[in-house]
């Protein structure tokens, strides 16, 4: 019953699956040489993929016609809600701005969403490969948020185009783009999302040192987070006191809170403000990472690995 | 004649029963499945009371309808992804592998051996759990109890599973040509999001021309629609009889289809 | 009258031909390539109630489609087949009841459950009565050592363990006929032995018929009267594994061991295989052995000698290429 993890895909023609499958690179002596390399590497693999793909017709035809089945009904969906209340507003977000929302936060996603990322440590834990860290004058935690930055980087560039026809198609629920300042902002809480989402799901990664099962704990945290990230209705629309805590979590940043700034529905200094706690919640994030990480190789240099 | 179902009865008890005990091996994992499932039906709870806290109706549904349609839809959803779901999933996997050759050597119907050969008992309690939300919309609602009501929905929700079973064993049968797995998983999902909602949220210029293919062409959003209408709302007679007539044809249509394909690997493979 | 007749089977198939680089994937899109391939062509034999014969071929010889054929699993391109008075690929349910099929390194038991579980679901699908049943379990788990066993998942048993368990499966509804498909592959030589006794007592108690491909002649040698040779499709040599060596094995291994150590000029004698300290082997035509011996021992002092036929593998070896040089020929 619960949507597939690939969620970032669900409205567009994207090869959202080469991202997951995508293996981090073998480990060479020194740090990898930059991101560049890396994501020249992937985008060759992500372009192979395609083409793979494409080589599979039926596949790829049918594939790109069901993804466009969940928009149509969520599109409708709200439709109907905003017509059967018989009001053009819910908590301050117009039927418009209600679907350009819900396609905004697919973008959030697109940056935020880490597949794969905690189930690999937790593996790399459990089936000792984590060694190769130890050994090696490579750090972990570095390697992997360089690997999946190319990787991201490779995946937003191929998606580019289908988003861009889906978005040309949608361009009747957005209001053009906003102004210069708000799009600064809109990337910068974009590129927070991505470390937000890192750092924590990494995180989560970690407690795999303690606690061998650590996916399925994911698993459920990842679902919560379907919700409390503002992901199927903007967390305004919640009543009270819902919606001031989840807007005080840090879950919010993997969807919700970008979206909204697209929308300028923050602004000035309030815009400032929380991107300023969005960057705290990622240091905050990145700390915590660290830390168990430290923390967790001691133990595990304890036990023998 | 008798005696083949009582075989494939007692079969499927045995199937049952097996995978149940290996299910309960794997006990946390087991908890973790069920714990996810519950978080998912509270999720959807949680989004239609916000919903519902600022608009009385959704699409001409009253609250405690909708609920209820939630709940069915939860129930069959169930239903589905407890007996059929891992079975097709795992059917790409065996052509891939070459080791449906194995289920095409028993002397037994091979569609039986890939629909049910496991039953995934840690999304059964699904069914329970939609089940207690139908009945508590039913008491929100203040329903009277009528017969004729409650065994025409069961047996459009029979014929709702099996219509969904249907589409799912043609969504798989499709992966016979496909050479590389694309996820059932998310196909199906995508699939399966038509019968999420009511019928009537297919309104407007293109809108409702999308619902009537989906209702009288492609059956799906009958699935949780009709058994709904009849418990809660309108017990239309015309649809009763459309989803019973969509089940068979559609059985028919997907058993042939699966043996069809099945032929076609058997003369492309090697 | 036979138990297996084939007459002129032949598959092909196609394989698509993927080209390189997105320009031409997406040219594939609406137009694909692709190439025939022969994996049988035209063969014919037919087997007699109670035979052990054996399939013998390198690999992508058409072995394990030819066996798929017979089993009905795949469709002739053309020819025909009776199997057990039955058109296999129509897969009558009396025909499937009849049979089995097994295949080395691949599971037919349920994965996670104990062997006794597999065994019942077996019981229940092919309809046999309880006490049959009971005996024949009890029988077979005798047989090959493994009643302890039945109660473990399967996936936590070894390879050979796995291998006999999926052999008892295969016998426990009393088929007629027994397919398999490299039985003993991967195996150790002690689950191979074990194996290989259960199939001849197997077959001296109740006459099943038995077709089996192998790569290990230790298998063959140790159950089959018979052989057929399939290279490339084709059908090689049909007919007793002596007359294999006898019609194919031109030379003998001649084994030597000298009082010192051994010459290095026995090149001149034949093709020396192996010289190793004291130790020589060399390859010499039938005809010339003894001459060559006696020449041999004028030379030198020999601690010890052995004649033999080279190795069956060498044997078929060569047959193949034999069989491949008249097919490119041809």
């Amino acid at each position: 019953m619960t949507p597939p993890d690939g969620l970032a895909a669900q409205t567009a023609p994207a090869p959202s699956s080469a991202a997951p499958l995508l293996v981090a690179p073998p480990l060479r002596q020194a740090p990898p040489r930059g991101p560049i390399a890396t994501l020249k590497k992937h985008t060759k693999i992500v372009r192979i993929s395609l083409s793979e793909r494409m080589t599979y017709r039926s596949d790829f035809l049918l594939g790109t016609i069901l993804r466009f089945l969940p928009l149509v009904t969520t599109i409708l969906l709200w439709k109907s809600i905003y017509e059967s209340s018989g009001r053009s507003e819910l908590a301050g977000f117009r039927y418009r701005e209600m679907i350009a929302y819900l396609l905004l936060t697919h973008i959030s996603r697109m940056f935020s969403s880490m597949p794969g990322l905690a189930a690999g440590i937790a593996r790399d834990i459990r089936e000792g490969t984590l060694k190769r860290y130890l050994i090696q004058p490579v750090d972990m935690i570095g390697y992997l948020l360089s690997s999946r930055v190319a990787h991201k980087v490779a995946y937003i560039t191929m998606s580019f185009l289908p988003y861009m026809g889906l978005f040309v198609l949608c361009r009747r629920y957005f209001d053009g783009f906003p102004d210069a300042l708000t799009m600064a902002a809109y990337a910068a809480s974009l590129v927070l999302s991505f470390l937000v989402g890192f750092f924590f799901e990494a995180s989560v990664g970690m407690v795999g040192f303690w606690f061998l099962e650590v996916t399925s704990l994911l698993y459920i945290v990842m679902t919560l987070n379907f919700f409390i990230s503002g992901h199927m209705l903007p967390l305004d629309l919640l009543p009270q006191p819902w919606s001031a805590i989840l807007k005080a979590l840090p879950f919010q940043y993997m969807a919700y809170f970008p979206a909204v700034v697209f929308l300028r529905k923050i602004t000035g200094w309030s815009l400032v403000l929380h991107l300023l706690l969005e960057l705290t919640w990622a240091i905050v994030f990145m700390v915590l990472c660290r830390g168990l990480y430290r923390l967790g190789l001691k133990r595990y240099s304890a036990y023998g690995g | 004649m008798l005696a083949t179902v009582a075989k494939y009865l007692r079969l499927l008890g045995h199937l049952a029963r097996y995978t149940l005990n290996r299910e309960l091996a794997f006990r946390g994992n087991f908890l973790v499945k069920v714990s996810v499932e519950v978080l998912w039906l509270g999720i959807m709870i949680a989004f239609y009371r916000t919903v519902f806290a600022r608009t009385s109706n959704v699409a001409g549904w009253s609250e405690p309808d909708y609920f209820f349609f939630v709940g069915c839809y939860f129930t069959l959803n169930g239903l589905v992804e407890t007996l059929f779901f891992e079975n097709c999933n795992e059917f790409a996997e065996l052509v891939r592998t070459g080791d449906l050759d194995f289920l095409l050597l028993r002397p037994i119907d091979e569609q039986f051996l890939v629909s049910l050969r496991r039953i995934d008992w840690g999304t059964a309690p699904n069914v329970l759990m939609g089940a207690a939300l139908m009945i508590i919309a039913l008491v929100q609602k203040g329903w009277e109890f009528d017969l004729v009501r409650v065994v025409t929905f069961f047996v459009t929700m029979a014929c709702g599973t099996a219509i969904a079973y249907s589409f799912m064993l043609i969504l798989t049968t499709f992966t016979v040509w496909m050479v590389r797995n694309q996820s059932l998983m998310e196909m199906w999902w995508m699939f399966s999001s038509l019968a999420r909602y009511p019928k009537e949220i297919f309104s407007g210029r293109w809108a409702e021309p999308l619902g009537n293919f989906f209702t009288y062409i492609v059956p799906i959003l009958v699935v949780s629609n009709v058994p709904s209408n009849v418990m809660v709302r309108v017990l239309d007679p015309y649809m009763v009889v459309l989803t019973i007539v969509a089940a068979v044809v559609l059985l028919w249509l997907s058993r042939r289809f699966f043996q069809y394909a099945l032929r076609s690997y058997r003369s492309a493979s090697s | 009258m036979a138990i297996i007749e084939a007459a002129g089977l032949t598959k092909t198939y196609r394989v698509f031909q993927k080209k390189e680089g997105v320009l031409a994937a997406l040219r594939g899109l609406y137009k694909r390539e692709y190439r025939e391939v022969r994996a049988v062509d035209r063969i014919s034999f037919a087997i007699e109630p109670g035979e052990m014969v054996a399939f013998l071929g390198p690999n992508g010889a058409g072995k394990t489609t030819t066996l798929k054929m017979l089993s009905g699993l795949i469709y002739p391109t053309s020819g025909e087949a009776r199997v057990l008075d039955f058109v296999p690929w129509q897969r009558a349910d009396l025909f499937r009841r009849q049979f089995s099929l097994v295949m080395g390194q691949k599971n037919q038991l349920w994965w996670d459950l104990p062997a006794a579980d597999s065994f019942q679901l077996h019981r229940e699908i092919y309809s046999i009565p309880q006490a049959e049943f009971a005996k024949t379990l009890g029988e077979l788990t005798e047989l090959l050592g493994v009643a302890k066993l039945t109660r473990q998942a399967v996936r936590e048993l070894s390879l050979g363990e796995r291998m006999k368990m999926e052999l008892i499966a295969a016998l426990l509804h009393g088929p007629r006929l027994l397919l398999l498909d490299e039985p003993t592959i991967g195996l150790d030589v002690v689950a191979q032995a074990a194996i290989q006794k259960c199939l001849r007592d197997y077959h001296s108690q109740r006459g099943v018929t038995m077709l089996l491909t192998s790569h290990y002649m230790r298998d063959v040698e140790a159950l089959c009267d018979r052989v057929l040779v399939i290279n490339r499709g084709g059908m090689v040599y049909d007919g007793p594994l002596a007359g294999i060596i006898e019609k194919f094995g031109e030379s003998k291994l001649v084994k030597l061991q000298f009082e010192g150590p051994a010459p290095d000029d026995l090149g001149r004698f034949g093709q020396v295989v192996r010289r190793e300290g004291p130790f020589a082997d060399i390859r010499i035509e039938r005809s010339r052995v003894s001459e060559i011996l006696s020449a041999v021992l004028d030379r030198h002092a020999l601690a010890d000698v052995t004649v033999e036929d080279p190795p069956l593998e060498e044997i078929i070896a060569k047959v193949f290429e034999e069989a491949r040089l008249d097919h490119d020929a041809a």
